[in-house]
């Protein structure tokens, strides 16, 4: 039920369909018979929106209860904004259209730092002061999970609560909470403090920070009964955990337009530079039996003729031949394809890619990260040259021609010979095309290089790492494209102001919250959009606020000095860390999980059980 | 294989969904419907669903053509019941059956036009200009298009493409009723010719609603 005013503003954006809601599948209540208003906001455009798994999960289970209406909130592109702010009409949840400051839970899913201000921008939207301290009343509750509250101090005096972890069960805990102390009348903090007690929620101003003279952090001190240290909340057995049934199934075109299957959680790759590789651990898998049944209910209920399976790492999955064989079995007739995303070159069977026939042909995509063996060994991305070139002369023989290849700049221990070392690695797969017998007459190869930056991140060996100053990663840049002379392969580079922000607001600590407050007064938001990016305001509100943004990004940190995220538990043990951060100084890998186990400790928050040694085995 | 026309009407905030998103949405509505729809025979087998004349983005109609081609027994009316409980609100299946006509038989359309006024002086005085407008033959407007892959703006004589055009006030309300020239050769879209009446006189609405009634064909018989 959109307001009529809004109705009236529709004709004069872009993409309409962004803000009238009425999808299918999206889930309208009588807001007289329930107990709680929950917003969910994704705090970026709804097409980016709209493609994340995370939301469609929380939204259907929150949705699952009856005392809880759950709606979806996006950030409005900058002209809707415009005409919103003129015509005073308050962000809204798209399922009622009633502005979202009479919710009960407004709840943020913080997926990327780059986001930050549109968080701000949101809460000013809907009416309410951004600051948690301004907002007395104890609703609307303002909460924020997803990856980047791994360390979201940046954004603590914002945010009444942070629900590190998964959170399939913590919702629930906390939508039961909220409901009692409502209900007694509770102050914020009153409610505040009790919900401290829950695990895997963390409520920022619970903790006193304070600082030593050359800025790096003292003490982390928790108040009133708050743990000291907030434990991440894991899901123990996906097979028997909340999966949605339904899709809300946007008419506009979005990212990932498909069904999403989750078919486990964490990663055994221990890539050093992937924070997602570490922050999801322990390793759970979900049965084959399971995502089949799962797949086939939210075809027919969305009426999508493809199927994503997701994971870190999908050919890790140890069920994935006899679920791919089960799925054929339907998706065949039904005329549906199955996307793989994430594979990696060295463990795909060849006969899996057979069986996928029926599948549209998309772009081949290999992410060898970076240029040389000696930096792949040092980042511990355990794949070889020559498993490259094998699986580009496969891709060759079987029709493609084209390719893309990620790397990254800016590693840490990177020299000039490894940037040097990508052009020469993209080179060798263009000759391979080349050596190919039966390649496809009058056709060029087109080999893409993307290059990004590295950004160092909080919970991986690489945390106290220095990132490449903005002047380096430019010289590297421009070395990289001195270094290739042939037009068959494309060389592109993610902007450089972006990424030195990122690695300030990835390892942030509290200082920062008044550089961003600041960066959005003067107008910032959707900083990940490259056109929108105004580095000038940042770097205004840096100075302003006698703050150095090399302090976080540039600097190498002790092993002994208290990390803003020391109070953080994701379950892998600091020495762990070290260890690892020492073996990527001497350019030592470390086996995946499944063939040792490096005791990273993260299964403790399992009951000591990781798939990765098994799933019987604790 | 059979060929099925489907009508759809469109309205509320579901008019807010462009033609291509229309597209998916019925693509994906006839797989949940589980009506046993013909595929293409190329590479990439498609659905074949054919939506026969394009519904500018914020405009309503009442019954628009969409050729489906099915594989299998299946009544006219239980594909029409079938999708009608799928759909999402805002789109309806009016009604399924054989095409009469063929698609390049469309010459024109009717639009129902309300234009809201800030007051009710400024709507008497367009709706008494806009009718001496129209009746002068020329009201002048620029069309983006293409020549030879470039784009340029040609200069179009509205009026041209005009051929019924009846204008009442009530209130702060103006209501038109008019014909324009649809389909391929020609076609006028209505917010062109709202914009263009609006400058010429200048008088500016604060809010339009056009609605497509139907599609006519060249001696203004119904489109079947």
């Amino acid at each position: 039920m959109l307001p009529a005013n809004v109705e009236k503003i529709l004709p004069l954006v872009q993409k309409p369909g962004r803000y009238t809601g009425g999808e299918l599948n999206s889930v309208i209540k009588d807001k007289n018979s329930v107990d709680i208003r929950f917003a969910f906001c994704f705090p970026d455009t709804y097409e980016i929106g709209m493609s994340h798994l995370g939301m469609k999960i929380l939204y259907s289970l929150a949705n699952a209860r009856d005392d809880t209406w759950c709606e979806r909130v996006f950030a409005p592109w900058k002209d809707m904004e415009e005409q919103m702010r003129r015509k005073g009409i308050p962000l809204y949840g798209l399922e009622s259209g009633d502005g979202i400051r009479d919710f009960d839970i407004i709840g943020f899913t913080l997926q990327y730092e780059m986001c930050y201000t549109n968080v701000l921008n949101m809460l000013d939207l809907s009416g309410l002061p951004v600051r948690s301290e301004n907002r007395k009343s104890l609703t609307p509750l303002v909460i924020a999970g997803g990856p980047c509250v791994c360390n979201a101090e940046p954004l603590a005096p914002f945010i009444d609560i942070f629900l590190p972890g998964e959170g399939e069960e913590v919702i629930n805990e906390l939508i039961d909470l909220l409901k009692e102390y409502k209900k007694k009348g509770s102050s914020k903090e009153e409610f505040l403090i009790a919900a401290a007690q829950v695990k895997g929620i963390y409520v920022p101003s619970l903790y006193d920070v304070s600082y030593n003279e050359d800025f790096t952090i003292k003490k982390i001190t928790p108040l009133k009964g708050a743990p000291e240290r907030v434990e991440k909340r894991i899901i123990s057995d996906l097979d028997k955990c909340f999966y949605p049934e339904k899709f809300v199934v946007p008419f506009l075109e979005v990212v990932h337009d498909r069904v999403t299957a989750e078919i486990f959680r964490g990663c055994i790759r221990g890539c050093r530079f992937c924070q997602a590789g570490f922050i999801y651990r322990p390793i759970r898998e979900k049965n084959a039996q399971t995502i089949n049944k799962q797949c086939k209910a939210l075809c027919d209920s969305t009426g999508y003729d493809e199927i994503s399976l997701c994971s870190l790492s999908t050919s890790d999955y140890t069920e994935l031949t006899p679920l791919l064989s089960d799925m054929i079995k339907w998706t065949d007739s039904e005329k549906i394809n199955i996307a793989l995303p994430s594979l990696r070159v060295d463990n795909f069977p060849q006969e899996l890619m057979k069986k996928l026939t029926g599948v549209r042909r998309s772009g081949l995509t290999f992410a060898p990260e970076a240029g040389t063996q000696r930096l792949r060994d040092a980042i511990n991305k355990n794949i070889t040259e020559d498993e490259v070139l094998s699986t580009a002369r496969k891709a060759f023989s079987g029709g493609w021609t084209s390719v893309k290849l990620y790397f990254m700049q800016g590693l840490p221990t990177e020299t000039l010979e490894d940037i040097e070392g990508i052009a020469v690695l993209a080179q060798k797969v263009v000759d391979e095309f080349y050596r190919n017998p039966d390649k496809p007459k009058g056709k060029s190869v087109s080999v893409s290089v993307s290059v990004s930056s590295f950004v160092p991140k909080p919970f991986t060996p690489f945390q106290w790492e220095p990132q490449d100053s903005a002047e380096l990663l430019l010289k590297k840049q421009n070395h990289l494209r001195n270094c290739i002379s042939t037009r068959k392969i494309n060389l592109s580079f993610h902007k450089i102001p972006t990424i030195s922000l990122e690695a300030v607001l990835a390892r942030g600590d509290r200082r920062l919250a008044d550089v961003i407050e600041s960066a959005w007064r003067k107008g910032c938001s959707f900083d990940g959009w490259d056109d929108e990016f105004r580095f000038d305001l940042w770097k205004q509100a840096f100075e302003e606020a006698g703050i150095s943004p090399e302090f976080y990004a540039n600097r190498r940190r002790e092993y002994d000095e208290i990390l803003p995220w020391d109070h953080m538990d994701y379950g892998i043990s600091k020495s762990f860390l070290i260890n690892e951060s020492k073996k990527a100084n001497m350019s030592a890998t470390s086996p995946h999980c499944r063939e040792k186990c490096h005791a990273c400790g993260a299964s403790r928050l399992n009951g000591g059980v990781c798939h990765a040694r098994g799933k019987n085995m604790v | 294989m059979r060929a099925v026309r489907i009508w759809y009407k469109k309205y509320g905030t579901a008019k807010f969904i462009s033609h291509l998103d229309l597209y998916r949405c019925l693509c994906r509505a006839v797989r949940r419907a589980g009506i046993p729809l013909w595929y293409t025979e190329g590479f990439n087998p498609r659905p074949y669903l054919n939506i026969l004349m394009a519904l500018p983005l914020g405009q309503e109609a009442d019954c628009e053509p969409v050729d489906i081609r099915i594989e299998g027994e299946m009544s006219d009316e239980e594909i029409a019941q079938r999708l009608n409980s799928v759909l999402p609100s805002g789109i309806e299946i009016v009604r399924a059956g054989t095409a009469e006509c063929m698609a390049n038989e469309i010459a024109y359309a009717l639009y129902d036009i309300s234009l809201a006024f800030e007051s009710v002086n400024k709507a008497m005085d367009f709706a008494a200009e806009v009718s001496k407008l129209i009746e002068s033959g020329e009201l002048l407007a620029e069309k983006a298009s293409k020549k030879g892959g470039k784009r340029v703006i040609k200069q179009i004589n509205l009026c041209e493409s005009i051929a019924k055009f009846n204008t009442t006030a009530d209130n702060s309300i103006v209501s038109i009723k008019a014909v324009l020239s649809a389909g391929n050769t020609a076609n006028l879209n209505p917010d062109l010719l709202t914009s263009a009446m609006e400058q010429a006189l200048d008088i500016h609405s604060e809010y339009t609603n056009i609605v497509r009634r139907g599609l006519l064909k060249q001696d203004f018989s119904e489109f079947r």
